[in-house]
């Protein structure tokens, strides 16, 4: 089944003097439990193309179907609830909220989904647990390394029970060990759990590792590569 | 949990919002506790107002007001006491005999209203009996008739004299008893004069609030001298009446007390020539201050023939007072908070603006525009909150305690009486008031953060993920 299936898209940047064409007619289907690796030099529009499949950012043309849905026709507070319920996000700079406890932040996203205290209480312990992280769940994010928070940030992504995890770039501001352990993880969670990773990178480990390297130049698809 | 992250934003940099709460205390207590010092100062001017001069209510006969003429005296008494004894919401009520005379001293004379009572039931009505300063209130006085005078009246009949006697200078320092004793045995009959003969043993350099308190420590009154009063009585003629000064009062209020005195009613209307049930005016005590007009109105109706007023009629001056404070309280109050607010707005606008990219992480994560717009408000009214709690707290104690203590202004009681208030303040405030300051500091929370808020619900979160 079909998570997400992108169809012709193209995404242009108007500046006052120059237009950059950023994604240039991507079509892509990305099926449930994939851990899929979009590769590419700078700026050849890897972070547009997940913001686009996020629905941080709208394409210029085509559509962009989540679990069904047109996620270009949704606006406004329609388009952020559709990404609090569907789509859990790692960012390259962790984006931990400083003053929570690793506990917290991932509480948090549950509680803007309204989701019951016990329910919430008991997932975000085996969410940390299933990191590597039971026994830092009161640490704040300045007490905990890079490796850790942005572990903190899988279990804050894997929270809402999205459809899939889009992660932008997540080894990139980790030392060798830690980034090892990040994809571990988030390996086993793919394969325990069947979750569907998307992830962009230029780290030779994590394209290894991943299951389907998808590679990107000058917002096109030129290869896609599945492994078995 | 949003408010609960707010709360913890607000101490990410921690002396950056202490220094705003502390600016919101300090801007809270200065309006409260101005607040506080006002009101306790109108409240007091107020019932100075009431308890020692014109009561709640009055009744006259309607032509008696026109020239306060001596034959216009309340028609039917009997039967209008009957009728205030019957009425509920009245605590108390006193006839009087109101007359206007010249007063003569040994060695000034001095225009007065003179106020006929019964000693008894004026007591019930006015508190006059408590601020006797010389001498004492009505009490089986024998000979010549009692009479009881304001003491700015007392001074303006030079009775109020000044002398340095050994047993005065008691435990005086040697030096200064040696220059005082040069004075000695000499009697002074106006303030001045006495300030000048010290000035010039003393020197010009003399503390000036030693100076006040030595002058008041060698004044004395002059009681039992007698007074001879000129009035005219029910027929028109001139007819002397001579009283025996027998107390002093002092409201604190020098117009009232420069030409009040009281003598006994029935005394006063023998001389008068006039009836054992002639009076001039009911001065009446209701309930509480807010029944007053509810009284009179009651009074109005069913003595048509008699002119009732309630305090705020008689004068209407105090009543805009009462009225103009309130308003006056909200702008105070008003101007500490606007500036505050600007204070507000940039701590809010920098604490937005620091967190660029934790706001759009939060927007991407799947944080609506309301969320987050609540929680820079929170942030906002909590920071406020916080401040405007503590400086109130510390002015309502400082005002309680205050108000039980006053706030001494002896060193300028003379120019203050002149104008009618008292020169101790017991600062006052109410509930209601509190209630106010309270919504109002929310109020300038909630408005000092639109403008942040604005700017965080401006950020584009992909454009925000993007900061540095």
């Amino acid at each position: 089944m079909n998570v997400i299936d992108i169809r012709n898209v193209v995404k242009i940047y108007n500046d006052s003097e120059v237009r950059v064409i950023a994604i240039n007619g991507v079509s892509l289907k990305v099926e449930e439990g994939e851990f899929m690796a979009i590769v590419g030099p700078s700026g050849s529009g890897k972070t547009t193309l997940l913001n686009l499949i996020g629905g941080l950012d709208k394409p210029t043309e085509g559509e962009i179907m989540i679990g069904g849905i047109n996620i270009c026709n949704l606006k406004g507070s329609k388009l952020i609830d559709f990404r609090l319920h569907n789509i859990g996000f790692v960012f390259q700079s962790y984006n931990l909220i400083p003053v929570l406890t690793a506990r917290e932040n991932v509480e948090f996203i549950m509680q803007m989904q309204k989701v019951p205290f016990k329910i919430r209480e008991k997932r975000t312990i085996e969410l940390l647990e299933a990191v590597g992280l039971g026994d830092r769940i009161d640490s704040r994010p300045s007490k905990l390394s890079g490796g850790q928070q942005q572990r903190v940030a899988v279990a804050r992504a894997l929270a809402s029970k999205p459809k899939f995890i889009l992660a932008d770039e997540p080894t990139a501001n980790l030392d060798s060990k830690s980034a090892e352990n990040l994809l571990d993880i988030m390996l086993k969670l793919n394969q325990d759990e069947n979750i569907t990773f998307v992830f962009s990178t230029h780290d030779a480990r994590v394209m290894k590792k991943a299951r389907r390297v998808i590679t990107i130049e000058d917002g096109k698809i030129i290869n896609d590569e599945k492994r078995g | 949990m949003i408010w609960s992250i707010a709360w913890k934003n607000i101490w990410r940099n921690r002396v950056r919002s202490l220094v705003v709460i502390f600016a919101v205390m300090i801007g809270v207590f200065s309006g409260v506790f101005l607040v506080g010092f006002m009101t306790g100062w109108i409240n007091q001017r107020i019932h100075d107002a009431l308890h020692y001069e014109i009561s709640h209510v009055q009744i006259h006969n309607p032509d008696y007001l026109l020239n306060e003429e001596m034959q216009f005296t309340i028609t039917n008494y009997k039967k209008v006491e009957d009728f205030i004894s019957a009425t509920p919401g009245i605590q108390s009520f006193a006839p009087r005999v109101k007359v206007f005379g010249m007063a003569q001293s040994d060695w000034a004379s001095s225009g007065l209203i003179i106020k006929g009572i019964d000693p008894e039931r004026e007591r019930t009505v006015t508190d006059i009996h408590k601020k006797i300063i010389a001498g004492e209130y009505f009490e089986d006085e024998k000979g010549l008739p009692a009479m009881i005078l304001g003491s700015k009246a007392a001074e303006d009949l030079k009775l109020l004299n000044y002398e340095i006697t050994e047993e005065k200078l008691g435990s005086f320092d040697v030096n200064l008893k040696k220059k005082l004793q040069s004075l000695s045995g000499k009697r002074y009959r106006t303030r001045k004069e006495f300030e000048i003969a010290l000035k010039n043993v003393l020197g010009l350099e003399y503390n000036k609030k030693d100076m006040y308190n030595l002058i008041n420590h060698f004044a004395f009154y002059r009681l039992r001298a007698k007074l001879t009063v000129t009035l005219q009585n029910s027929k028109g003629e001139l007819v002397f009446e001579t009283f025996r000064l027998k107390g002093i009062f002092d409201t604190s209020n020098d117009m009232f007390d420069g030409i009040t005195a009281f003598v006994r009613a029935g005394e006063l209307k023998k001389a008068l020539n006039i009836k054992e049930t002639d009076y001039h005016e009911i001065a009446l005590l209701a309930k509480s201050r807010n029944d007053a007009v509810t009284v009179a109105s009651i009074l109005k109706e069913k003595l048509p023939e008699q002119n009732v007023m309630s305090w705020k009629e008689i004068s209407p001056d105090l009543s805009y007072y009462n009225d103009f404070m309130k308003i006056l309280d909200f702008i105070y109050v008003g101007i500490f908070l606007l500036a505050l607010s600007f204070g507000i707005i940039n701590t809010m606008l920098m604490a937005v603006l620091e967190r660029v990219k934790e706001i759009g992480m939060l927007m991407a994560i799947g944080m609506n525009k309301v969320k987050v717009f609540i929680m820079i408000m929170f942030e906002s009214v909590m920071l406020t909150f916080t401040g405007a709690f503590v400086g109130m707290l510390i002015s309502g104690i400082l005002i309680y305690h205050l108000g039980k203590t006053g706030i001494n202004l002896s060193m300028w009681a003379q120019g203050l009486e002149a104008i009618g208030y008292a020169s101790i303040i017991y600062p006052a405030i109410s509930f209601d008031i509190y209630i106010g300051v309270t919504l109002l500091v929310i109020i300038t929370g909630i408005l000092s953060s639109i403008w942040p808020a604005r700017k965080a619900l401006q950020l584009n979160p992909v454009e925000a993920l993007r900061t540095e």
